[in-house]
């Protein structure tokens, strides 16, 4: 039995989103009853969730599901600022994403049924992937967007659930010759695709991911460090087939202060604006990041450091370790391997695309354009987050304390 | 399963590379905010037109140098005192990287990490110069009105560290910004503040340094002799001429005339290298001063392994050595005082713990500031600079390929006038003499005017 003791934790983080939506309801010419409305309405999904899931469900206490109701509470709140159907779009990202993380939890609650859709995941995975690469257009260097009407979306974020799901569940099975086989083959498959995309910084996602399943698996670091050497080699004949822009991208790393009107544009800002705002920040919405390109996206780190302070900006970094560690401990006391890989492979996804974002955007790693978990702004990207959480969630046996599994 | 449980282990190398991570970016935001910050395409304190926020660079008597008016950057409404004060005050571009706009850029937005720029939106800080604008505008008509063209002339108490007057010429009218091509002679260094960043051959200013360094190590110095038969030579064939034929004078008096031959004997013939070092480092030589954050060019001084020749040369400020305009001001400060020591320039007025140059003992500070009275009473005359009782040391400094430069260093003695002043006229010709006592003295009495009657 969970008790109530979870209700001071989200006590004290509707008391934050409080204060936070405020400044973005309560503007200088009037109330904005739009962001009002929106931001009710995921004020009770939050108590929603956590009373039906504690209460009704009688699960274990929503902890992980706290650390994404904080991250995107700070999206929302950015992206409110940005105007009524930005934010109304967002929010129904996060509503396809909270259904999407409640499936999944229902379809993972048991092995053998999930585990039958290990086939149709995989050429969902490859087919969205392919449609991708043919229906793609190109978006500031990379063809990873997908229009259908008046809706766009990113394969490559539905597809990393797909990615581990069959990867937890392939090698979830008795260690076979086949199996390891299928999943590197559709492994390759995968971040291949990504690789003719551009998508550089989805791939290396993907890669990293699928180093991580294949260590859960076999635990054994010289088959790790043999994949890590071969994929090294196979990046450095990319490099030289795809030396202009490959070089191009990464010229200007570690070299933003060369050309702070150029290539360097975007980290300059994001150094500059982020200590801009001191430890306490500027204010939602007062800060001047936001009109550079894509800031609400890839430079969200930037924008939050700005308007809401660098303490902020550390916890919401800090958040992806909770995320991540929480993912590790539930994968110790797990019914199953399955449940274990997913949950470990999932957190080590989150953590990793936060690093290359927020170390990205700052210049301690190179800049690969992919968006921070939960709080950039971004359809897919959301929807796929909250999927993601799933796995961790289900590795969780307190998840399913109210039945017999 | 417990196979796996203990992989998971490994998993948290993940975690820890993170915080690591993040633990290196905490460290380079608390250590590199303020120059961050404080770049021209940031926002909150640039717009198109300069500096926002409204922050107003006043003069130390509230007269306005630079403003923000509609979003407009406003200067002072007199021309003259905008090329005076140009260098000073700067310009919002950052052209003038030594200009209080630039340099004072984090005290004009109020920057600290824990507030960031927040507190700029709420009250504009304003900043008050130690710069006399008056003053600063009668710098420059002396100066321009005799037709020099490059210069500087800086005027500091010696009592306070205040500096009333850093003008550097070239200038332009900040409102009226001219076309200006770098290559060209009469634009050269034109953004460079030449008080606080200029070096010049000390020529004959520099005999104050060998005086010292005399005093320090040479007993009976104030009793020796020289005879000037128009040069010093040191071997057959190797001479340092005169600029005239002086005959017997004493140490004194051959300050006072400011004679080549006697003086390159004391350096070549009564001290060594490392005592004319060891004074010039004394002074200050080889380090450079730091103006609240604006780091001055250093002083530059070199007799390793010279040989008596090179030592008679650099005696009378005619060898490697280099001065710069602050640190020479400097200098007449501590002596001015005599103490030998001098209050730190500061341009920004009401400065707390500006801090001290300690340069030489009180007893050489004291025979010093007499030998320099003698060189106005004795040879310049007091009639040059009436009611002043100033002190202070011409230059002519022989530069290759042009006409010398001419100097003038000294100061007050007035007690309700501790200002020391100093005035450098590229390429002139002539004789400091000549050429800079009058203008120093036209300033010096605009600041009597000012400031005592």
């Amino acid at each position: 039995m969970s008790g109530p003791r979870w209700i001071p934790t989200m006590l004290l983080i509707t008391a934050f989103q409080l204060i936070s939506f405020a400044q973005v309801i309560f503007v200088e010419d009037g109330i904005n009853y739009f962001a009002a409305t929106i931001l009710a309405i995921y004020l009770l999904i939050e108590w929603g969730w956590s009373i039906t899931s504690s209460f009704v469900l009688r699960k274990s206490s929503p902890a992980i599901e706290f650390v994404a109701f904080f991250l995107t509470g700070i999206g929302l709140a950015v992206v409110a600022t940005k105007g009524t159907s930005t934010l109304f779009t967002q929010f129904l990202a996060v509503a396809l994403g909270f259904a999407l993380y409640i499936a999944l939890l229902w379809m993972l609650a048991n092995v053998d049924r999930a585990e039958k859709f290990h086939v149709p995941m995989e050429i969902i995975a490859i087919g969205l992937l392919a449609i991708g690469l043919i229906f793609a257009s190109n978006r500031n260097g990379a063809y990873n967007w997908v229009q259908i009407g008046g809706f766009s979306f990113q394969p490559s974020e539905i597809v990393k659930i797909a990615f581990i799901f069959v990867g937890a569940a392939t090698l979830e099975k008795i260690q076979t010759t086949k199996h390891i086989t299928r999943y590197a083959i559709f492994a390759v498959i995968c971040i291949g695709l990504l690789f003719l995309m551009r998508d550089l910084g989805t791939a290396l996602i993907f890669f990293f991911t699928f180093v991580v399943l294949g260590f859960m698996r076999s635990g054994d670091v010289r088959t790790i460090l043999f994949v890590i050497l071969a994929a090294g080699m196979a990046a450095v004949l990319v490099v030289l087939i795809k030396r202009n822009y490959v070089m191009n991208r990464f010229a200007t790393y570690r070299h933003i202060w060369d050309t702070p009107y150029g290539n360097g544009m975007q980290q300059t800002r994001v150094l500059t604006y982020s200590v801009s705002g001191g430890l306490l920040g500027m204010g939602i919405g007062k800060g001047k990041l936001r009109n550079v390109f894509a800031a609400v996206e890839d430079l969200i780190f930037g924008v939050v450091a700005e308007e809401w302070g660098l303490i902020i900006a550390f916890i919401v970094a800090l958040a992806y370790v909770v995320i991540f560690v929480h993912s590790v401990r539930n994968a110790k006391g797990s019914r199953s391997a399955f449940y274990s890989i997913a949950s470990v492979a999932a957190g080590s996804l989150l953590i990793f695309q936060a690093a290359l974002n927020i170390f990205g955007v700052t210049d301690l790693l190179p800049m690969t354009g992919v968006t921070l978990p939960f709080v950039s702004r971004g359809g897919s990207s959301t929807i796929s987050c909250w999927g993601l959480l799933a796995f961790i969630k289900a590795a969780d046996n307190r998840t399913w304390a109210g039945r017999k599994s | 399963m417990n196979r796996i449980f203990k992989r998971t282990r490994w998993m948290y190398a993940l975690a820890i590379a993170f915080l690591i991570g993040l633990g290196i970016l905490a460290f380079l935001f608390g250590t590199n905010a303020r120059q961050w910050v404080m770049q021209p395409y940031n926002k909150h304190i640039y717009s198109s037109n300069g500096l926002v926020g409204g922050a107003t660079v006043y003069d130390r008597n509230g007269d306005i140098l630079v403003q923000t008016v509609n979003g407009n950057r406003e200067y002072n409404s007199s021309s003259t005192v905008r090329k005076a004060t140009l260098h000073v005050v700067g310009d919002a571009e950052g052209y003038i990287s030594t200009g209080a706009q630039t340099a004072f850029a984090s005290q004009l937005t109020g920057y600290d990490l824990v507030n960031g720029l927040y507190s700029m939106k709420e009250k504009p800080h304003d900043l008050t110069l130690t710069i006399d604008a008056g003053l600063s505008a009668t710098a420059y008509k002396a100066v321009t009105e005799k037709g020099y063209e490059q210069g500087c002339v800086g005027v500091y108490n010696y009592k306070t560290g205040e500096v009333l007057v850093a003008m550097s010429l070239p200038t332009y009218d900040i409102e009226h910004k001219p076309n200006i091509d770098t290559s060209q002679d009469r634009w050269n260094a034109v953004y460079m503040n030449r008080f606080f960043k200029g070096r010049y051959t000390p020529g004959s200013t520099f005999k104050v340094i060998t005086a010292a360094s005399a005093l320090e190590n040479i007993d009976n110095i104030m009793d020796q002799s020289f005879t000037c038969n128009g040069a010093y030579t040191v071997v057959r064939g190797s001479q340092v001429k005169c600029n005239g034929v002086h005959g017997r004078v004493t140490f004194r008096q051959a300050l006072n005339q400011s004679c080549n031959s006697a003086f390159a004997a004391i350096a070549a013939a009564e001290l060594t290298n490392e005592q004319m070092t060891a004074t010039a480092e004394e002074f200050g030589f080889n380090s450079s001063i730091n103006v609240n954050g604006i780091e001055c060019a250093d002083s530059t001084f070199s007799l390793e392994d010279a040989y008596p020749i090179d030592r008679g040369w650099t005696g009378i400020g005619q060898g490697q050595t280099m001065l710069n305009p602050c640190h020479e001001i400097t200098i007449m400060g501590a002596i001015a005082n005599k103490t030998g020591a001098t209050p730190t320039p500061t341009l920004i007025k009401r400065s707390v713990n500006i801090g001290t140059l300690n340069y030489v003992s009180s007893d050489v500070a004291a025979q010093l500031d007499n030998l320099l009275r003698s060189n106005v009473t004795n040879y310049y005359s007091d009639s040059k600079f009436p009611n002043l009782q100033m002190c202070g040391k011409t230059g002519t400094a022989q530069v290759s390929g042009a006409e010398p430069h001419t100097l003038f260093v000294g100061y007050s003695q007035r007690e309700d006038l501790p200002l020391a002043i100093v005035v450098v006229l590229e390429k002139s010709g002539g004789y400091g003499l000549t050429n800079c006592i009058p203008i120093a003295n036209t300033i010096m009495q605009d600041a009597l005017d000012r400031y005592v009657e």
